[in-house]
């Protein structure tokens, strides 16, 4: 019988992890962005490329490139950027403010010196004004640094599973 | 049918919301408006090599953009003749042969049916395929590394029809003698609102920048700026002629620059550059935002690049990508693409609050007794130029309606205008058109 890989984990690891990873989500549907700011480490790379419709004989290629277009293409200078234009109480897409909530699944955990690769699942349901709901699903690849505060997020890879988004803007974090 | 000079009144500077959300109306753009103008197809950079191919839309009709095995580039519908399946369902890619995935009928490059499976059994070899090739969008032409296409076989060149925006487009287009390309990828999304709001804004419309986009500009505004004294430009230009148009201010130094921050600034204001275009061009039409007839807009301090492509009369998508010039470094070509997402785009600072408006705005227009209410296109009216020494076209303050005005009148000249009998795309002619391509 085949078996596909998976590593036994070591539970308090993978329930720290995960407590981490729901932690941030609450902070977000919180609409603690600041706060959010902090558990990012000053060299982080925030990343979500755009995706294409390709053949299966160039499926290689369905994920933009480290050079070319993306949603975003962050580093916590940027980040505090969005942030700020938030907090300027005059940024109409969040103003009424948007509902939203995250669920977090399939978080698995690959130890790599000082360093955790994650992967998780991410839905974002956002609803806001009258009728405007936004479904975001999303594959997340976090590299997660231990830092004397404790976890924080060196990078993160947000796979969209969307090529056209279906959403008249994305004024979400995820 | 529609009277429409009752719900567009140019001399009067009113119109009412009904071109919006009408349904007729939008039957009739897709006939008057789509099927015969030039219409933005792709930039040359994304079609590298023989078989590189795209595919787009010309109103709401698909077409794949391609490379042919002699360097040319063609378009043609993506819609099989036998039973009108797409024959190319990805995006972008490169490939030797279109096949229809239904039944298997298979097109060269430049459209020819090469292949129908079962012609002996089935079509007992009777089938002409030279006459059943796809649907070739007859006229394809480049001005500067775009280009455009139009289903019109007898339209005027494309640098004739683009007329006067050229003079906008050669300050985003020509910058560098190397020309320019556009960055690998586009970003595509939907806005629930009329394709027009968004084109007559970026013919027209400066008048929204500070306010909708206050929260962009402070947030994007130097750290420490005192934004008490930040002080927004008021002294422009803007132009329009054949229903394209733009706008700029005539320091295109001032905000602006501010929020490009050193790197991205001084390429935008490099003195090279500035020389190639003259000082008319590079002082003020350079930070030009702009619509091309009916919907290829683009943001020359932002460098980018889109269209807006119409999906019923209540919703519009949006592809945009970010140009760059040819000649410039990688390091610069990147923080130009960063910058672009940062700021245009789903998620840019800037136009997350568009695509906020025109979603509300659409659905205020749904409304019975909205629709009786005029809307005021009236900004400078009566204050416009035709003799303006530096610009070509007509000329008003940046801080008009005159090219959402300038924008209206093609558009309505167009929408009373039948296309011509036998012209490809007459609705009230199909019945004479012959089946060939």
């Amino acid at each position: 019988m085949n078996t596909i890989p998976h590593a036994a984990m070591d539970p308090a690891l993978q329930l720290e992890v995960e407590q981490f990873l729901y932690a941030e989500a609450e902070l977000l549907d919180a609409r603690g962005f600041r706060e959010w700011l902090g558990l990012l480490t000053e060299d982080v790379r925030y990343w979500m490329p755009t995706r294409a419709n390709r053949s299966i004989r160039e499926y290689a290629l369905e994920v933009a490139g480290p050079g070319e277009m993306a949603h975003y293409d962050d580093d916590l200078g940027s980040l505090t950027t969005r942030v700020r234009r938030i907090e300027s109480n005059q940024a109409w897409s969040e103003d009424p403010p948007s509902r939203t909530r995250r669920f977090v699944t399939n978080v698995r955990i690959k130890p790599d010196g000082s360093e955790l690769a994650v992967r998780s699942s991410l839905l974002v349901y956002q609803h806001r004004l009258e009728r405007e709901v936004n479904v975001f699903a999303a594959g997340r690849q976090d590299v997660l640094r231990r830092t004397h505060d404790g976890l924080r997020i060196a990078s993160r890879k947000v796979l969209l599973d969307q090529t056209v988004v279906l959403a008249n803007n994305i004024s979400v974090f995820f | 049918m529609i009277d429409l000079d009752e719900h567009v009144d140019l001399e009067r500077g009113v119109m009412s919301r009904k071109v919006f959300v009408d349904d007729d109306i939008y039957r009739l753009e897709l006939e008057r408006i789509f099927s015969r103008s030039w219409l933005f197809l792709a930039h040359e950079s994304q079609l590298p090599k023989s078989g590189s191919f795209v595919s787009t839309y010309m109103g709401e009709d698909p077409v794949i953009v391609v490379r042919r095995s002699d360097g040319s580039i063609g378009a043609v519908l993506n819609s099989c003749r036998h039973r009108g399946m797409k024959v190319c369902r990805a995006d972008v890619g490169t490939t030797r042969a279109f096949r229809c995935s239904y039944h298997g009928w298979t097109y060269g490059l430049d459209g020819d049916l090469v292949s129908v499976p079962n012609m002996a059994e089935g079509y007992r070899n009777e089938l002409d395929m030279s006459r059943w090739g796809l649907l070739r969008v007859p006229r394809v032409e480049s001005y500067k590394g775009l280009i455009f296409g139009t289903w019109d076989a007898e339209a005027q060149p494309v640098e004739e029809a683009l007329g006067d925006i050229t003079f906008l487009l050669d300050t985003f287009l020509d910058r560098r003698p190397g020309g320019t390309e556009v960055i690998g990828g586009v970003q595509k999304w939907v806005m629930g609102g009329n394709w027009k709001l968004a084109a007559e804004q970026f013919a027209s419309d400066m008048y929204h920048s500070f306010l909708l986009h206050a929260s962009a500009w402070q947030a994007l505004a130097p750290e420490g700026a005192d934004l008490s004294e930040m002080v927004f430009p008021s002294v422009g230009s803007q132009m329009t002629s054949q229903g394209s148009g733009g706008g700029w201010f005539h320091d295109p130094t001032g905000a602006g620059s501010a929020v490009l921050g050193p790197v991205l600034a001084a390429d935008f204001t490099d003195p090279a550059v500035w020389e190639r275009l003259g000082e008319v061009k590079a002082g003020g039409p350079i930070g030009c935002h702009a619509t091309v007839f009916p919907n290829f807009s683009f943001l020359g301090a932002f460098r980018v690049l889109r269209v807006w492509h119409p999906r019923g009369p209540h919703e519009m998508e949006v592809w945009s990508w970010t140009l760059v010039d040819k000649d410039q470094s990688p390091e610069i070509k990147d923080a130009w693409r960063r910058f672009a997402s940062m700021t245009f785009g789903p998620t840019g600072t800037f136009e997350q609050d568009d695509g906020e408006i025109w979603t509300d705005l659409q659905r205020v227009s749904r409304g019975h007794i909205a629709q009786t209410v005029d809307l005021n296109y009236q900004m400078g009216i009566g204050h416009e130029v035709t003799d303006h020494p530096d610009y070509p076209g007509r000329i008003n303050h940046v801080y008009s309606d005159n090219a959402a005005r300038g924008f209206y009148e093609r558009w309505l000249e167009l929408m009373k205008t039948p296309l011509r009998p036998g012209q490809r795309g007459n609705a009230t002619a199909r019945a004479g058109q012959e089946v060939t391509r």
